[in-house]
């Protein structure tokens, strides 16, 4: 029997595929309610609120779910960068800036996906307090040293940017760096 | 026979310190109780820097008196942010034994002996406009110069309702119930915005593009979504006439504890970026990390495919990608 190595577990893939369309319309909604315009996919700020709403919570959730399975199955060491991954940073970006042809084989996923999955892992949190304190007022005991709410505004805006910005860095390389690994997030195998 | 030793009403003292006497002016246009009821059945104003009658040493040993032979028994209302540079001389109360007695240490004394200790005003909830940099004389709130819990009540200026209602329910029913800024719930509950009467145009995308305009003013700014105020219910003027947004004009969270340094401009939704000789809006932020992020794609994608990694890549992992002829001299160009 021709057995492939699973790249993906049905686990991963399933929390995926809720928290990256969750994740895309918490940009989309919230670009519209930062600046109402069409150009956004909304007509109404109020579908875009609710939209907002039931998608931060999907990712939440989702969120939450992937750090119980990635602790129980142990695959954040696979993700989170380690002493090992600092090492390797400057042949990583010798290749990326082309200034070397020898691309390294990882054993899953190289320097730049590990720093760039844990800093989105890292400013999720950032967006689902600032968010809800600007949603609760119960929570904003957490965010007072930020000195109030607008500030506050701030900073969810300017993470929204970074994960905009990581998004699209992260979309690129899966679609030109190999089609085989772009394949397994949806069937699981390379 | 009336014991003069016992004062009959509660006894308060309304210090200014750095203000522009806005929230006194505000609190005079109170209604139902009115700043006359407030005098003269309520309480005892013993102390208003504004409206007392003396002045020189005579005002200042009514705040002896008050403070010797008074212990716990007055409340304390402070206006105006407290200055801290040069030992607080950028704002002097009066003369004590020849002494200039600065706002810092009239705060300092009279605080620590009152039953209640009121910041009315952002200004002395908060620093708000005379603690705005360059802040040149140090001003800061008056919780930061005491140790002691501060009933806040801010608003640039005050609702009146809002200092009266917090005076009455310390008098009649002791301290309100505060949100985690000190301000008591019953005026500063719910966020403006979602007790907006323009909540609906909001929901409906209907927005004013300048000030004027009869609409929702959230794309001019309002900051009624993050400050916490009853202004849309409560209105002002004493006769409950009218507020910011329905004089059709942004609401500036003056209530907040940002105000006004992290509320400006207050005709944009977000405030600039300061750096040192930079300032930049939240929009163009947003423009630039579009940019640069766009510009990495771009020049990493014309690498690739300028060095044939992409169509490696293609003749590798596409279906039937073997008969892709990938351009042998430009990746030999590129060692």
């Amino acid at each position: 029997m021709n057995w492939k190595k699973q790249r993906h577990s049905g686990t991963v893939r399933l929390l995926h595929w809720v928290y990256a369309p969750a994740v895309l319309a918490l940009i989309f909604s919230g670009l519209y309610i930062h600046s109402p315009s069409r150009a956004f996919g909304f007509k109404r700020m109020d579908s875009a609120r609710k939209t907002h709403a039931v998608a931060q919570f999907l990712l939440l959730n989702s969120y939450l779910a992937r750090i119980c399975y990635g602790i129980k199955d142990k695959n954040y060491k696979e993700i989170i960068p380690n002493r090992k991954t600092l090492k390797a940073i400057p042949e990583f970006l010798k290749y990326e800036f082309f200034l070397s042809e020898k691309k390294t084989k990882y054993p899953k996923y190289n320097p730049g996906q590990k720093i760039l999955i844990t800093s989105l892992a890292g400013l999720i949190p950032v967006q689902m307090i600032t968010g809800m304190t600007l949603y609760f007022k119960p929570l904003q005991r957490a965010v007072k040293a930020a000195g109030g709410l607008n500030p506050v505004r701030w900073l969810h805006y300017l993470a929204a940017l970074m994960m905009v910005s990581f998004i699209s860095v992260h979309l690129y390389f899966t679609l030109t760096n190999s089609l085989k690994k772009l394949k397994s997030i949806f069937t699981g195998y390379a | 026979m009336v014991n003069k030793d016992v004062p009959a009403k509660p006894l308060i003292i309304w210090l200014g310190t750095n203000t522009c006497a806005g929230d006194m002016l505000s609190l005079l246009n109170a209604k139902d109780p009115g700043y006359q009821e407030l005098i003269s059945s309520i309480a005892e104003l013993r102390f208003d820097y504004l409206l007392g009658a003396s002045e020189g040493s005579d005002a200042i040993n009514v705040l002896d008196d008050l403070q010797k032979n008074h212990k716990a028994a007055y409340i304390l209302v402070v206006e105006g942010s407290i200055p801290t540079r040069s030992n607080g001389l950028y704002s002097v109360i009066g003369y004590r034994n020849g002494k200039a007695w600065t706002a810092l240490q009239a705060v300092r004394e009279l605080g620590a002996e009152a039953r209640y200790v009121v910041a009315a005003g952002t200004c002395a909830a908060f620093g708000g406009i005379y603690a705005a940099a360059p802040n040149p004389s140090k001003c800061v709130s008056l919780q930061a110069v005491l140790d002691r819990k501060v009933i806040n009540v801010p608003g640039c200026p005050i609702n009146p309702e809002w200092m009266m209602g917090t005076l009455n329910h310390l008098i009649q029913y002791g301290e309100p119930a505060l949100d985690d800024y000190s301000r008591p719930k019953l005026f500063y509950g719910e966020t403006i915005h979602n007790l907006c009467q323009r909540r609906d145009y909001f929901d409906n995308s209907i927005f004013a593009a300048k000030p004027g305009e009869p609409w929702c003013m959230y794309k001019i700014g309002c900051k009624g979504p993050v400050t916490y105020a009853d202004c849309p219910v409560r209105q002002w003027n004493g006769e409950h006439l009218s507020w910011p947004v329905k004089a059709n004009t942004p609401c500036i969270g003056c209530a907040s504890p940002e105000f006004s340094d992290g509320n400006v401009p207050f005709f944009e939704h977000l405030p600039d970026v300061k750096l040192p000789g930079i300032k930049v809006t939240a929009n163009r932020v947003g423009l630039w990390t579009g940019v640069v992020t766009a510009l990495g794609i771009g020049a990493h994608l014309m690498g690739s495919i300028l060095t044939g990694r992409l169509a490696e890549t293609l003749k590798k992992d596409l279906p039937g990608g073997s008969k892709l002829k990938i351009r042998p001299r430009l990746k030999k160009g590129h060692k």
